[in-house]
């Protein structure tokens, strides 16, 4: 107990149940979420240091999302989050490597299993999603489908604390789970880790540009009802910083690029029953717990009369970022360091340019 | 090869995957992890935290682990 004082009293929230509590009772800790790249490798790097400790999501919240959308995904397929996949998946053939094992993170963790179809050469495949229901119903799915080539192995996990030694996996899929993380950069680092050199690390997350008719709704119905706004839609990533947070982490041939989707609903109440099914409703810390009966049907009213296409079906725009990532391996090119040139521009003009 | 550990895991019921223990470590610490057969958990032994494993499945989240108690018998588990 005094062991775990000073590891964490000192740098994070320390929740205990009191002394006087029977054997029986359970003791949880909550650890501050700074811990991950807190001297957890030794202070690898002073940059990874200045992370942003400040919590913007409420990961408890998400992993019982999770458990819910493990039940209503159960027996449905789900059109767009099998785009996504097999989009992220298709990039494994552009690579001439194989990746004996793999590991994929939480977001559509069904849907990359049942895309795989033996790209990338995967011979073990572990499965890690923070709720527990999710890994049941994969687990599940694969016994029913009888489909034993690869080797899969399940694990409950959080992807700000990657229980992942260093240097064991080939490679690292994340189908549309990293935009829940508080620390992206932090659980970008611990990947990168994880990853054998020569490792590829393969991330679709959702963009800003994702259901910004939903959020123009929404700020105009609280705003005629409640007078008032409360954040609806989580703070999510610009392409821009895509490019930043791979460079960050430390991948090395970084690459990064977007795709709209745009998916139809028959009203807007379909739209969020298919965020809940998901897993992707609201767990921002800030938001208000309340909504009002009144303000969720003017948001659906005006949905429908701003964004309403000529056949009655309302769309909303999911953009999606796609990142790609290598660990640091000798065979990669690097720029080579200034002033290092052997030759110069006019001695490639003069071997082979002579037209001009 | 698969059918045979998830054959294991029924009955031993929470035994856990030969590749999950080449690979796991701790969350927290990073440090490996020591199956205890007394509770059937995986337990970290720098930081004293125990994590269950249900149905064959570890779960390593943070808030799921228990602090051990500092007793004789926990140091021996």
């Amino acid at each position: 107990m005094r062991r775990i004082n000073s590891l964490y009293g000192r740098i994070g929230f320390l929740r205990r149940v009191p002394e006087n509590s029977t054997k029986q009772s359970h003791n949880t800790f909550l650890a501050s979420l700074s811990f991950s790249t807190d001297g957890a490798y030794g202070g690898g790097g002073g940059g990874e240091q200045n992370s942003s400790r400040v919590k913007i999501f409420d990961r408890d919240l998400k992993r019982i999302h999770r458990d819910r959308a493990a039940w209503l995904s159960r027996h449905k397929t789900d059109t767009f989050v099998d785009a996504v996949a097999e989009n992220l998946l298709d990039r494994l053939e552009d690579c001439k490597k194989s990746f004996p094992s793999a590991l994929c993170l939480g977001g559509s963790l069904g849907a990359v299993k049942r895309l795989l179809r033996g790209r990338g050469g995967i011979e073990k495949l572990t499965m890690m999603d923070t709720s527990y229901d999710m890994i049941k119903s994969c687990r599940d799915a694969q016994d029913d489908s009888h489909d034993n080539s690869i080797e899969t192995s399940y694990l409950v996990g959080d992807e700000e604390f990657l229980p992942i030694k260093e240097s064991s996996v080939d490679l690292i899929i994340s189908s549309l789970g990293l935009h829940w993380t508080n620390d992206l950069p932090g659980s970008m680092i611990q990947c990168k880790l994880a990853l054998k050199p020569d490792g590829l690390f393969l991330a679709a997350i959702l963009g800003g540009e994702t259901l910004k008719e939903l959020r123009i709704a929404c700020t105009l119905a609280h705003m005629e009802r409640e007078g008032g706004i409360s954040p609806r839609l989580s703070p999510l990533a610009q392409v821009r910083d895509a490019g930043n947070l791979l460079t960050r982490a430390g991948f090395s041939l970084p690459g990064v690029d977007v795709d709209e989707y745009v998916v139809k609903y028959k009203s807007a109440l379909d739209l969020i029953e298919h965020l809940r099914a998901m897993g992707e409703t609201n767990a921002l810390l800030q938001r208000n717990k309340i909504l009002n009966r009144e303000t969720a049907l003017a948001t659906a009213a005006i949905y429908e009369s701003m964004f309403a296409t000529e056949d009655g079906t309302i769309p909303a725009t999911f953009q999606v970022i796609y990142m790609t990532g290598w660990r640091e391996h000798s065979s990669h090119p690097e720029a080579k360091r200034r002033g290092s040139a052997t030759v110069s521009f006019t001695d490639l003009q003069k071997q082979f340019g002579g037209q001009s | 090869m698969v059918r045979f550990s998830r054959v294991l895991l029924k009955d031993a019921g929470v035994a856990i995957d030969k590749t999950l223990s080449e690979i796991l470590v701790c969350p927290l610490s990073k440090q490996p992890l020591r199956f205890c057969e007394k509770t059937k958990s995986l337990v970290s032994d720098t930081i004293g935290v125990s994590f269950p494993i249900k149905d064959g499945i570890p779960c390593l989240v943070p808030k799921d682990g228990k602090i051990l108690e500092e007793e004789s018998d926990a140091s021996k588990a």
